[in-house]
C-alpha cells in the first residue's frame, strides 16, 4: 500500500482569480429522453489544471463537448471567457481557434502524414490562399517539429497517422492541440491506456505548457492517483452528476464540495491506493 | 434461399412478371430458333477477316480513348464540386436536395441519348461524343462521390471543426484526404466504362470505333467488322489489366489504411 504522492503543482502560482469557464445548473441530452448531464455547476479559473473523473458513462465526455460548442446544453447556462460556446456564434467561433481539443476518439486524419496532422492545428492563422494551396509558412513548420520533438515524435514526422501505434496517435492529437497555442485544453482521457512513463511525460508536457502559457487544462481522467498528481481540482461525476469537487494545494487537499459521499469512499471508489 | 412458404410466394410472382413481361416484349422462342441460320451466314463472312484494316481500326480506337480520357477528366473535375454540394454531412437541405435533383435529372439520359442530342447541337463528330461522355460521367461520378463523403468517418471531422476551421478547410483538410482514394478508385473505374461507352457512341455519328463499325455493318462488310471488334475487345481488355494493377498496387493499400481506426 503506498500513500497518495502529490507533486509540486507547477501551474498553482500562476492562478488568477479570472474565471475562464462557469456553468450553472447545466442539463443536456442526446435524445430528448435521457439527460446525459443533469444539473451542472462549475467555475474554473484561468491556469487552473481541472481533472474530471467518473466511471464510464457518467457525462465526462459530454462535459468537455459541452465546453467547446461541439453540443448546445438544454437547459442552463455556460460561459467560456464570458462567451457562449456555440459553433453559429462568430465570437465563439473565432475563440475556438485557441480551445485545443483532444477528443476520445482523437480523430486524427489517418491517410496524411504526422507533420500534416500537426499543421491543422495551425490552419486558423493561414490566409485563404495559403490554405487553397496548403503552404504553410517555414516558421509553421518549424513549430510543428519543435512540438513533435517535444511529444517525442521526432523522426515519425513523414509517416501516414494511419501506420501509428495507439499511443503515438495521441502524442499527434496533443500535438495538434498544442499547435493552436491553446488557452484552453480540453482533454479526454488523453493519458488513460497509456504506460505510466509514457503518461507521465505526457502529464508534465501539458504542465510545462500550462507554466509558459498559463494555459487551462481540462483534464479527463481514469485514474485518481493522475488526477491528484497534477490537478488543482479534481470533480467527480455519477451519472451525469458532479457529486464531489476537490481542490488540491501543493501535498494537502484543501476544500470539499459537500457531497454524497466522503472522501475515504471516493478514494475507495477509484481505488487509488491500489495503483502504482 | 431457404424455401420458406414466404419466399415460394415471392419465387412465384417473379415467375409470374417473368412471363406477363415476355409476352409484353414479343419474346418468341421460335423466332428465335428461325434467326440462328442469319447468325451462321454472318459468323461465316465474319471469318473473312481482312487484316489490312488493323492500322485504321487502331486509329480509330486510339480516337475513342482520347475521347474518353477528354470526357473523363472534364466530368470528373466538374462532378467533384457538384458532389461536395450534395453530401449531406457538409450542407443543409436547401443545398444537397436541389443539387441532388439536377444530378438525378442528368441520369436519367443513357450516354447515347445525351450523344444525339449533342450531334443535334454541334454537329456529328468526335466532340459530340465527348460532350455525352462529360454529362454522363458528371451524373454519375458525383452521385458515387456524395456517398463516399457521407460514409467518412465522423471523427477527424469533428476534431478539425472543434478547432473553428471554415468549412473549405474542413473539406480541404479532411474531406478530400479522407475519400481520396476512393475518388481516384472512382476515376478509374469511370474511365475504363467510358471507354466501352465511347465505342458504342459512333452509333449515332458521335465519333469513336462505333461510327467504322456501324458503317460496315449497313454495308454487311462483316469481315470488316470483326478486325474492329476484335480490337475494341483487345483494348478493353488490355484497359481492364492495367486498372486492375493500378487498383491493387495503390488505391487498395490506402483504403486499407483508412480502415485502421484509431482507439
Ligand atoms: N452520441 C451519442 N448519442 C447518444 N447518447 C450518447 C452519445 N454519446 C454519449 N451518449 C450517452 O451519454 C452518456 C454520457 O456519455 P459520455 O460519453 O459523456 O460518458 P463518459 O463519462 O465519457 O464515458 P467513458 O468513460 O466511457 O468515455 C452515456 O449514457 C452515453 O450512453
Ligand atoms: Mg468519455
Amino acid at each position: 500500500m503506498k500513500q497518495i504522492q502529490m507533486t509540486q503543482n507547477p501551474s498553482f502560482s500562476l492562478i488568477s482569480t479570472k474565471k475562464i469557464i462557469q456553468m450553472s445548473n447545466v442539463w443536456t441530452s442526446y435524445d430528448s429522453k435521457n439527460f446525459a448531464l443533469e444539473g451542472i455547476n462549475l467555475s474554473i479559473d484561468r491556469g487552473t489544471n481541472y481533472a474530471i473523473i467518473g466511471q464510464s458513462g457518467s457525462g465526462k465526455s459530454t462535459l468537455l463537448k459541452l465546453m467547446n460548442g461541439m453540443m448546445i446544453p438544454s437547459k442552463g447556462t455556460i460561459k467560456i471567457d464570458y462567451t457562449s460556446p456555440d459553433m453559429n456564434n462568430k465570437k465563439f467561433k473565432k475563440m475556438m481557434h485557441t480551445i485545443g481539443y483532444i477528443p476520445q476518439n482523437l480523430g486524427l486524419v489517418k491517410n496524411i502524414t504526422v507533420l500534416e496532422n500537426t499543421l491543422l492545428g495551425a490552419l486558423p492563422r493561414l490566409t485563404k490562399i495559403q490554405s487553397l494551396f496548403k503552404k504553410f509558412p517555414e516558421h509553421e513548420i518549424q513549430e510543428a517539429k519543435r512540438i513533435l520533438k517535444l511529444v517525442g515524435l521526432t523522426g515519425k514526422e513523414n509517416r501516414k497517422a494511419y501506420l501509428l501505434s495507439g499511443g503515438e496517435k495521441r502524442r499527434v492529437a496533443i500535438a495538434r492541440a498544442l499547435m493552436q497555442k491553446p488557452t484552453i485544453l480540453l482533454a479526454d482521457e488523453v493519458v488513460s491506456e497509456l504506460d505510466n512513463v509514457t503518461a507521465h511525460d505526457i502529464m508534465n508536457l501539458i504542465a510545462d505548457a500550462q507554466k509558459r502559457m498559463n494555459l487551462t487544462a481540462i483534464m479527463v481522467h481514469h485514474d485518481m492517483q493522475l488526477a491528484l498528481e497534477y490537478a488543482n481540482r479534481v470533480a467527480v461525476i455519477t451519472k451525469g452528476q458532479k457529486i464531489l469537487e476537490i481542490g488540491v494545494e501543493g501535498e494537502t487537499i484543501v476544500d470539499f464540495q459537500t457531497g454524497d459521499m466522503s472522501t475515504e469512499e471516493i478514494m475507495e471508489m477509484y481505488d487509488v491506493n491500489s495503483k502504482q | 434461399m431457404m424455401l420458406t412458404p414466404n419466399n415460394n410466394i415471392i419465387i412465384g410472382i417473379i415467375i409470374a412478371l417473368l412471363v406477363v413481361a415476355s409476352y409484353n416484349v414479343d419474346a418468341n422462342p421460335i423466332e428465335f430458333a428461325e434467326g440462328l441460320p442469319n447468325l451462321a451466314i454472318v459468323v461465316e463472312e465474319m471469318l473473312l477477316v481482312e487484316p489490312k484494316y488493323i492500322p485504321t481500326a487502331l486509329w480509330a480506337m486510339l480516337e475513342t480513348i482520347q475521347m474518353a480520357f477528354i470526357g473523363t477528366i472534364i466530368g470528373f473535375v466538374i462532378a467533384l464540386p457538384l458532389s461536395l454540394l450534395s453530401a449531406r454531412n457538409l450542407n443543409s437541405k436547401y443545398v444537397y436536395a436541389p443539387v441532388r435533383a439536377l444530378l438525378a435529372a442528368i441520369r436519367t439520359f443513357p450516354s447515347i441519348l445525351w450523344a444525339i442530342l449533342f450531334v443535334i447541337m454541334v454537329g456529328s463528330g468526335p466532340f459530340a461524343g465527348v460532350l455525352a461522355i462529360i454529362m454522363y460521367t458528371i451524373g454519375f461520378v458525383a452521385k458515387l462521390q456524395y456517398e463516399v463523403i457521407e460514409t467518412i468517418d465522423s471523427d477527424p471531422m469533428d476534431a478539425v471543426g472543434s478547432i473553428g476551421v471554415s468549412k473549405w478547410q474542413l473539406i480541404r483538410y479532411v474531406v478530400i484526404p479522407e475519400s481520396a482514394s476512393h475518388l481516384l478508385s472512382q476515376l478509374l473505374y469511370m474511365f475504363d466504362y467510358n471507354i466501352r461507352q465511347s465505342s458504342i457512341l459512333g452509333l449515332v455519328g458521335a465519333g469513336g470505333i462505333g461510327f467504322y463499325i456501324i458503317n460496315y455493318i449497313t454495308f454487311f462488310e462483316y469481315g470488316k467488322v470483326v478486325v474492329f471488334m476484335l480490337v475494341v475487345l483487345v483494348t478493353v481488355l488490355i484497359i481492364d489489366w492495367f486498372s486492375v494493377k493500378i487498383r491493387d498496387k495503390y488505391i487498395i493499400k490506402s483504403q486499407h489504411g483508412m480502415e485502421v481506426t484509431a482507439k
